[in-house]
C-alpha cells in the first residue's frame, strides 16, 4: 500500500516537472516526399532517435521538431505503407528533405486493444482484425461501418441503411446487447435504448484513425458486454493529422423502383485539424447522410403469441387474421367468434343457432387492415454528426483531451417491434488524460429518443384513433355484422371475410391522405405512457474509468496493467419504457482488473493473465479471468493460445423496461420489483412454451432472481507470415455460455386457474384470449455451446495487387435445449481483389469485394423465420488527381443490385452507386 | 508491363469468377395466398332446377319470385352457397289447387299451373315463399341436427329490411333415425347436390310464417280466452316491458311453442276452478256450477272484477307461462316416449309438461302434453293446414298448437 502511494507521488511530480522543462532546444524542419510520385506525405511520424520528442508532417507534408537534443542527431521518419528511414542530421541550415520509398505493410500493423497496450498485429495474443484509415479509404463500402462485414468471422444485421449491427461468433441480432462498441474509449451503447449506435453517432468518416475489432468473448479488459465481440473504433488525433480534408459523396439508390423510386444518396463529411502551438491542437468534423432509407417489405404472414411466432401462409385476401411482417396495425387481433357473436345473437337470437356452427364452432380470429411500412415510417434517413476536439499537451508524454460526438437523425431500428428513430440525439463528452503509462478519462453518454415512434404501436393506435376496435359501433363489430350478414345471404366464408373487411373499413384513411396523416402525427407525438406511441427515452450514463502501466516499476518480473472504472445509468424515460413513471432509476457499476504479462525462453513464449471484477448494484459480483499465451515458431510466425471469459449483465431494458407490446403481453424487466407491481406470485403465473403449438406449464413460474450470462472461450489460432507476401491467419475456438439470458412467456390466467389457458390453447384460442402475458428475462440452467473457425489469407501480388480471402464458420454445437437465438450462418466467405495505387503515378485504385453468407435461420423478438443465403458484389475504382491532393472515387455497394435481407423484419438492402471527391483524405 | 498485363488478365478473371459466383440472392416479400377453394364447376341451383322437370312448376315460381336476379342472394351465383327445399310438381299442383280454392284442378295441364304462377301469385308472395325455402348455408341431411331442441336455420327471407339487415325468419331442419323433416314437412328426396348448393325435394310446400304467435292468438276466433288470458296476465304491464307476455309472444327475435287450448277447454277449466271456489265460499254446488258456467261463458271472465280475487294476475300469468316453451317444437320433434320439458314458468323445481308423440313413418299420427296437475294428456289436434290448421301453425316467432284440454301445473 505504501509503496502504491510513493508510485502515485512519483507519477505526479513527473507530471509537475513535464510543465517545466524548457531547457535549450533547436528546432529541425523538413518535408516527406512518396518517392514513386512525388507526392507529400502527411501525418508521417517524425522522432529524434533516443528521445521522446516526435511529431508528424502537416498536410503539405512539412515538419518542424523541437528538440532539447543537441546535434548531430539521428531523426526516424516512419508511416504505414512506406519503409521506415533514419535520416542523421547534422546541420540546420536547410529543410531536411525525406523520400519514403513505398513498402508492404503486411503484418506490420500495430494494435492496441488485444491488450490494451500497443503490439504488432502479428503478435497479437488473441484474435484481432483491424482495419486502417488507408482500407477504409480503399473500401468499396459507402460507408465505414460496412468495411466491417468483410473482416472475418463477422455478421452485420442491418436494420436500415444507417442501423447495422456487427457481431461474431454468433448471436447475432439487431442492435445486439452482446458486442461492446468503443469509440474513442467511449461505451457507444445507447444506454436506454441498449444498442450501439456506432453508424449513426460515432465518428466522421473522415476522423477515423482505425478500428480494431476482437471477435468474441472479451470482457476481460473492457468490461461486461463483450461477449460477442468488441469493436474499438479511434479517431485520428490532430497533432498527428492536420489541415482541411472534405469528401462529398453522390449516390443513387433504388434503382430498379422496386420498393421505392430511384432516390439520391447524399454524404458529405469535412474535417477540420489545426496545430496551433507544439501543445495544443484541435479539431472539427462534421458528416451528413441524407437519403430514402432501404425499405422493409416483408409481407408474409406471421403468427405469433407475444414474442414468438413463426411465418405461416396467408395474405391479406386470404387470411383474416393476416399479420404481415412489415405490414403494422394487423397486430390488433380478435376472436369474433367468442368476442363479437355472442352479443350479436343477444340481439337476433334466432341467429345464435348459426352463429354457433359458423367456422365449425372454432375461433375466427380477425385482424385489423394495416399500413405499409412505407405509409408509417419516415422514409428520410438523415444523419447529423458533429464532433470535436481540443488537445493540448502537459508534456511531452501526457496528453489532455476535451471531445464531444454529437449526433442526430432518422433511422429504423428493429428491437422487439420496428422503430422508427426520428430525430435521436445521442450526445457522448469525455475529458482524458492520455499518457504512455496512464490514462484517466470521464465520459458521459447523453440520450434522447427525440421524437421516436414504435411503428407497431403507433399504427395500430392510428387504427384506434379511427375507430375503435371494441364496442357496439367498434370495428369488430361491423365487420361481424357485415360478416353475417354476408353469411346470411348465402356467401361462402372467404367471400363473407372480404366483405366485412370492406365494409368495416369504409372511410378508413388512406396511406399518405391529410386524414391519415393527421392520425399519425397525433398518435406518435403522444408518450406510450399516456396511449400513444412516443418514447421519451433521456436515460443518460456517466463513467469514470483509469489505468496505468506499472512496467517502468515492475519490469523485473512482469509488465503489470491495472485498471478500473465505475459507471452510474440514470434511466429517464417517464415510463415511456421502463418503470420510471415516479422517477428517474439509476444503476450503478463498478470494475477493476489488472494483466500481467511475461516474456518466458528469450521472448518465445509470451505469458499473459489479466482478470477483471464488476459488481452491479441489482447483480452479483463477476470475475472473469483471461490466460493467453503467444508462441513465437518463426520470426513473424505466432501460434497464440487463449483462455478467455466474458459476461453480461442484464442490460438497463432487461433490468427495468416495462412496454405494453400487444396482444395482452407486457416486456417487462428481471427486477424484482416487477413481481409484486404485477403480483406475478401472489397470483400465479404460468411459462408458455416457445414451441408451435404453443403450451403451457402448469406447475406455478418461479421467477428465478435474474443475474450475469457469462461465456468461456477456448481459442488456438496462428498469424503469420510466409514469405513476405503471404498473410495468413487462423483460429479455432470453442465457447461455452451460462447463464444464458433469453426472454420467455409466463401468462398470469384471467380466471387465476392455469386450465383455462390449457383448455382454450387445446382448443387453439390464443392464450392472451385467456390471460395476461407477460415476456421476462430469464436465465437458462444448461450450457449453450458453440465453437466455429476461421480463415484469412491476404497475398500480395506484383505493383501493389492484393488478393485477400477468408472464410469463417460459426456454429450452435448445443442449444441447451432452449430457444437461445443463435441466429447466424454457418458459414460465411469474403473475397476482394484490390490495388491502391497502380499506372503511371499510381493514380488509380479500386477494390473488388465479394461476401456470402450461408442461409440461416433468424430468431429474433421481432421475428422468426429461415434467411436465405445472401451474395453481395461491392466494387470501387478511383483515381487520383495529382498535385491536388484530391481523388475521384466511383463505387457501388450490391453492385448487382440483389436485394437481401439478413434480419425478419428488416428493410430490403438493395445497390447503391456512389461517386466521391475527396480532398486531402488521408 | 509484362506482370501488369497478367495481372490484369489475373484481375479480370478473378472478376468473371466473382460475378458467376454471385448468383441471385432469394427474397422473400410476398405471402403466400391460402389457397381459397376453387367454386365447384357444374351446374348451379338455379340451372339445376331448371333442367330439372319434376321441378318446372317451383322453377317458375322461382322465376317469379325475382329470386334468380335479386342481389344479394340469388341462386344463379355461384359464388354463393345455398340449401333449397324444393316441392315437386306434384307438391305444387297440391299447393296451386288449394291456393286457387280449387279452380285449378289437380288434373290440369302443367301449361295452367304454370300460367296461375306467373299470373296470380303476387310476386312479392313468390319472393316470400321461395326465400323462406332457401337456406344460405350448405345443410346436407347429414349435418341436421339430431336432438332437442330444435337449431334455428336462418332463411333469406328478411321479413322486415328496415328494421335490421340481420332479420331472417328461420326453418327447423332435424333428423331421426333416417327420417329427416324441415319444420313438419318430411323430406322426399335429399341431398341433390349443385354447384352452389343441395336441394332437398319436400312432398309439401313449406310455407313461411305470416304472423306472429300474437297475431295468431290474437286473430283466431278460438283461443279468444286465451287471448284474454295473456290481456289479464299482462295487466299493468306495457307490451314493451321485457316481463310482458303479448310482447313475448309478439317479438320477432322470440322462439317459442304455445300450446293453446281452445275456447272450450278454457271454458271447462274456468267453470271447473269457479265453481269449486264458489264453492268454497258457501256456494251450494249446484248455484256454484251454474254460477261459474255463466261466469266463464265469455273471455271477458278474465276481466271481470268479481273474479280479480280468485283469478289474480299472477295465477293467470303462470297459468299462460305454463303452456309456453321457450323453444320451437313441431310435432315431429316430440319424442315417442313421455318426455319433460320446462315452460317458461321456469326450470326445476318447477313442473314441466310431459310430451310424446306416435308416428306412422314420418307422419305424426297422435301427439299429447300433459299438465303437472292434469289427470289425463291434453290431445293437441291434429290439423297441420298452415294459416288456419290447428296444430304446427307456424308463426315468425314460433309454433302453436291447439289442444283440447288446458294444462294446469298444480
Amino acid at each position: 500500500m505504501k509503496k502504491n502511494h510513493r508510485y502515485l507521488v512519483l507519477l505526479l511530480i513527473t507530471f509537475v516537472i513535464s510543465f517545466s522543462i524548457s531547457a535549450q532546444t533547436l528546432t529541425i524542419t523538413g518535408n516527406v516526399k512518396n518517392s514513386s510520385n512525388n507526392d507529400v506525405i502527411p501525418a508521417v511520424s517524425i522522432t529524434v532517435k533516443g528521445s521522446s520528442a516526435g511529431t508528424f508532417t502537416n498536410e503539405k507534408g512539412d515538419f518542424k521538431l523541437v528538440t532539447s537534443k543537441q546535434l548531430p542527431l539521428t531523426i526516424v521518419v516512419s508511416s504505414i505503407g512506406f519503409a521506415t528511414k533514419e535520416i542523421a542530421v547534422t546541420g540546420l541550415s536547410a529543410p531536411v528533405q525525406v523520400d519514403m520509398v513505398p513498402a508492404s505493410s503486411l503484418g506490420t500493423e500495430v494494435v492496441v486493444s488485444a491488450s490494451r497496450v500497443p503490439q504488432r498485429i502479428l503478435e497479437s495474443p488473441v484474435s484481432i482484425e483491424r482495419i486502417s484509415a488507408a482500407n477504409i479509404r480503399n473500401a468499396p463500402a459507402v460507408s465505414y461501418y460496412d468495411v466491417l462485414a468483410n473482416l472475418k468471422g463477422v455478421d452485420v444485421v442491418t436494420s436500415s441503411l444507417t442501423f447495422k449491427t456487427p457481431t461474431t461468433r454468433g448471436f447475432s441480432g439487431s442492435g445486439s446487447t452482446r458486442v461492446n462498441q468503443i469509440v474513442d474509449g467511449m461505451d457507444n451503447q445507447a444506454p436506454g435504448l441498449n444498442f450501439s449506435v456506432g453508424g449513426v453517432v460515432g465518428l466522421t468518416e473522415l476522423d477515423v484513425d482505425n478500428i480494431e475489432l476482437l471477435p468474441g468473448a472479451s470482457s476481460a479488459l473492457y468490461g461486461p458486454g463483450g461477449m460477442n465481440g468488441t469493436i474499438l473504433i479511434s479517431s485520428k488525433n490532430p497533432f498527428k493529422y492536420q489541415g482541411l480534408s472534405f469528401q462529398v459523396k453522390e449516390g443513387i439508390m433504388n434503382t430498379d423502383n422496386r420498393f421505392r423510386s430511384l432516390s439520391p444518396y447524399h454524404n458529405w463529411s469535412l474535417r477540420w485539424a489545426q496545430k496551433v502551438s507544439d501543445r495544443f491542437a484541435f479539431k472539427i468534423g462534421m458528416e451528413l447522410v441524407a437519403a430514402k432509407d432501404w425499405l422493409g417489405y416483408d409481407k408474409r404472414n406471421y403468427s405469433r403469441t407475444g414474442t414468438n411466432g413463426k411465418i405461416v401462409d396467408g395474405d391479406r385476401a386470404t387470411d383474416p387474421n393476416y399479420d404481415g411482417v412489415n405490414v403494422y396495425g394487423d397486430e390488433t387481433t380478435a376472436d369474433i367468434r367468442s368476442n363479437v357473436f355472442p352479443g350479436l345473437a343477444a340481439q337476433a337470437p334466432f341467429l345464435k343457432g348459426f352463429l354457433d356452427t359458423l367456422n365449425g364452432g372454432r375461433p375466427m380470429n380477425v385482424s385489423r387492415t394495416g399500413y405499409n411500412e412505407n405509409d408509417v415510417v419516415n422514409q428520410n434517413t438523415l444523419n447529423y454528426k458533429l464532433s470535436g476536439a481540443l488537445h493540448y499537451k502537459l508534456s511531452s508524454r501526457t496528453e489532455a483531451i476535451l471531445a464531444g460526438h454529437w449526433g442526430t437523425g432518422n433511422t429504423v431500428y428493429t428491437g422487439s417491434e420496428r422503430y422508427s428513430l426520428k430525430g435521436l440525439k445521442i450526445g457522448q463528452y469525455k475529458l482524458e488524460l492520455n499518457n504512455p503509462n496512464w490514462m484517466l478519462r470521464a465520459y458521459t453518454t447523453q440520450e434522447n429518443a427525440g421524437e421516436s415512434f414504435n411503428a407497431t404501436v403507433t399504427t395500430r393506435l392510428l387504427n384506434e384513433a379511427w375507430k375503435l376496435s371494441k364496442g357496439s359501433t367498434g370495428w369488430f363489430s361491423q365487420y361481424s355484422q357485415a360478416y353475417v350478414g354476408a353469411r346470411l345471404n348465402g356467401a361462402t366464408d372467404f367471400t363473407a371475410q372480404t366483405q366485412a373487411r370492406a365494409t368495416a373499413d369504409i372511410g378508413r384513411p388512406a396511406a399518405g391522405s391529410a386524414q391519415f396523416n393527421t392520425l399519425l402525427n397525433q398518435v406518435r407525438s403522444v408518450p406510450i405512457s399516456k396511449g400513444g406511441g412516443l418514447f421519451l427515452d433521456k436515460t443518460n450514463l456517466y463513467m469514470i474509468e483509469g489505468q496505468a502501466n506499472l512496467s517502468p516499476y515492475t519490469k523485473s518480473f512482469a509488465d503489470v496493467l491495472i485498471g478500473g472504472n465505475y459507471k452510474r445509468y440514470v434511466l429517464n424515460s417517464e415510463g415511456t419504457l421502463f418503470a420510471d413513471s415516479t422517477g428517474k432509476i439509476g444503476i450503478n457499476e463498478f470494475g477493476a482488473y489488472v494483466q500481467a504479462t511475461k516474456a518466458l525462453f528469450n521472448d518465445q513464449i509470451k505469458l499473459s493473465v489479466s482478470g477483471r471484477y464488476d459488481k452491479n448494484q441489482n447483480f452479483k459480483g463477476k470475475f472473469t479471468p483471461r490466460v493467453t499465451a503467444v508462441i513465437k515458431v518463426a520470426e513473424n510466425n505466432n501460434i497464440r493460445l487463449s483462455y478467455q471469459t466474458a459476461y453480461r449483465f442484464p442490460s438497463t431494458q432487461q433490468q427495468w423496461i416495462n412496454l405494453d407490446i400487444g396482444s395482452s403481453t407486457r416486456l417487462i424487466g428481471g427486477n424484482k420489483n416487477f413481481l409484486d407491481y404485477y403480483h406475478l406470485k401472489t397470483t400465479p403465473s404460468y411459462e408458455l412454451s416457445a414451441t408451435s403449438p404453443t403450451t403451457v406449464n402448469t406447475t406455478a413460474y418461479s421467477f428465478p432472481a435474474s443475474k450475469a450470462e457469462s461465456v468461456t472461450t477456448y481459442e488456438i489460432g496462428y498469424k503469420g507470415l510466409l514469405g513476405k507476401n503471404l498473410l495468413v491467419d487462423a483460429y479455432v475456438y470453442y465457447g461455452e455460455y451460462s447463464d444464458f439470458i433469453y426472454r420467455t412467456l409466463v401468462i398470469q390466467p384471467n380466471s387465476g386457474n392455469v386450465n383455462d389457458v390449457v383448455t382454450a390453447l387445446a382448443q387453439n384460442i390464443p392464450a392472451s384470449n385467456v390471460g395476461r402475458i407477460f415476456s421476462v428475462p430469464a436465465n437458462t440452467t444448461s450450457k449453450v455451446k458453440t465453437d466455429g473457425f476461421g480463415l484469412s489469407v491476404d497475398y500480395r501480388l506484383p505493383l501493389g495487387f492484393v488478393i485477400s480471402g477468408n472464410l469463417s464458420s460459426d456454429n450452435l454445437k448445443d442449444a441447451g435445449g432452449f430457444r437461445s437465438a443463435f441466429s447466424t450462418p454457418k458459414y460465411r466467405t469474403n473475397l476482394s481483389f484490390a490495388n491502391t495505387g497502380f499506372g503511371t503515378g499510381k493514380k488509380l485504385g479500386f477494390n473488388v469485394t465479394w461476401r456470402w453468407q450461408d442461409s440461416f435461420f433468424y430468431d429474433g423478438d421481432f421475428g422468426n423465420g429461415d434467411i436465405p443465403a445472401v451474395h453481395t458484389l461491392d466494387a470501387q475504382f478511383s483515381y487520383k488527381i495529382p498535385n491536388t491532393k484530391t481523388a475521384i472515387k466511383i463505387g457501388a455497394n450490391n453492385l448487382l443490385n440483389e436485394y437481401y435481407v439478413n434480419a425478419i423484419g428488416n428493410s430490403m438492402v438493395g445497390g447503391l452507386y456512389y461517386v466521391a471527391f475527396s480532398y486531402n483524405v488521408f | 508491363m509484362n506482370s501488369n498485363n497478367k495481372i490484369v488478365r489475373g484481375g479480370v478473371a478473378v472478376l468473371a469468377l466473382i460475378i458467376l459466383l454471385t448468383s441471385c440472392n432469394k427474397l422473400y416479400t410476398d405471402p403466400v395466398p391460402i389457397r381459397v377453394p376453387a367454386n365447384p364447376s357444374g351446374n348451379t341451383l338455379a340451372k339445376t332446377l331448371a333442367s330439372t322437370p319434376g321441378d318446372s312448376l317451383y322453377n317458375r315460381l322461382v322465376i317469379r319470385s325475382g329470386i334468380l336476379t335479386t342481389a344479394p342472394a340469388t341462386i344463379t351465383d355461384s359464388t354463393l352457397r345455398f340449401t333449397m327445399f324444393v316441392p315437386d310438381n306434384n307438391a305444387m299442383k297440391v299447393f296451386i289447387n288449394a291456393l286457387s280454392l280449387g279452380a285449378v284442378p289437380l288434373n290440369a295441364p302443367d301449361a295452367v299451373f304454370s300460367g296461375f304462377i306467373t299470373a296470380n301469385i303476387p310476386v312479392a308472395s313468390a319472393a316470400g315463399i321461395v326465400g323462406y325455402n332457401i337456406v344460405a348455408q350448405v345443410l346436407t341431411t347429414a349435418s341436421f341436427p339430431t336432438a332437442f331442441p330444435n337449431l334455428q336455420y336462418p332463411t333469406i327471407l328478411n321479413p322486415a329490411p328496415t328494421l335490421s339487415a340481420l332479420l331472417r325468419l328461420t326453418t327447423f331442419p332435424s333428423k331421426r333415425g333416417s327420417t329427416t323433416w324441415v319444420n313438419n314437412v318430411p323430406l322426399s328426396a335429399a341431398d341433390a347436390v349443385a354447384s352452389n348448393g343441395i336441394i332437398h325435394h319436400v312432398p309439401a310446400m313449406v310455407l313461411p310464417p305470416n304472423a306472429s304467435l300474437w297475431v295468431r292468438i290474437s286473430t283466431d276466433p278460438d283461443m279468444t280466452y286465451f287471448k284474454a288470458a295473456v290481456l289479464r296476465a299482462d295487466s299493468g304491464t306495457s307490451p314493451s316491458s321485457a316481463t310482458s307476455l303479448q310482447g313475448a309472444l309478439d317479438n320477432i327475435g322470440a322462439n317459442l311453442t304455445v300450446f293453446v287450448p281452445t275456447d272450450s277447454a278454457m271454458r271447462a277449466v274456468l267453470t271447473q276452478q269457479i265453481t269449486g271456489a264458489l264453492i268454497a265460499q258457501g256456494y251450494l254446488p249446484l248455484t256454484a256450477a251454474t254460477t261459474a258456467a255463466a261466469l266463464a261463458s265469455t273471455p271477458a271472465v278474465f276481466s271481470n272484477p268479481l273474479l280479480y280475487t280468485s283469478l289474480t294476475v299472477m295465477l293467470v300469468k303462470g297459468l299462460v307461462a305454463y303452456h309456453i316453451l321457450g323453444t320451437r317444437v313441431f310435432t315431429v320433434n316430440l319424442p315417442t316416449t313421455a318426455t319433460n320439458l320446462y315452460t317458461l314458468v321456469g326450470g326445476a323445481p318447477y313442473p314441466g309438461v310431459s310430451v310424446q308423440a306416435s308416428f306412422t313413418g314420418p307422419v305424426v299420427t297422435a301427439a299429447s302434453v300433459k299438465g303437472a296437475a292434469n289427470a289425463s294428456p291434453s290431445v293437441i289436434l291434429l290439423d297441420p293446414t298452415p294459416y288456419t290448421g290447428k296444430s304446427d301453425q307456424n308463426a315468425t316467432n314460433g309454433v302453436l298448437h291447439k289442444i283440447n284440454q288446458a294444462l294446469l301445473p298444480q
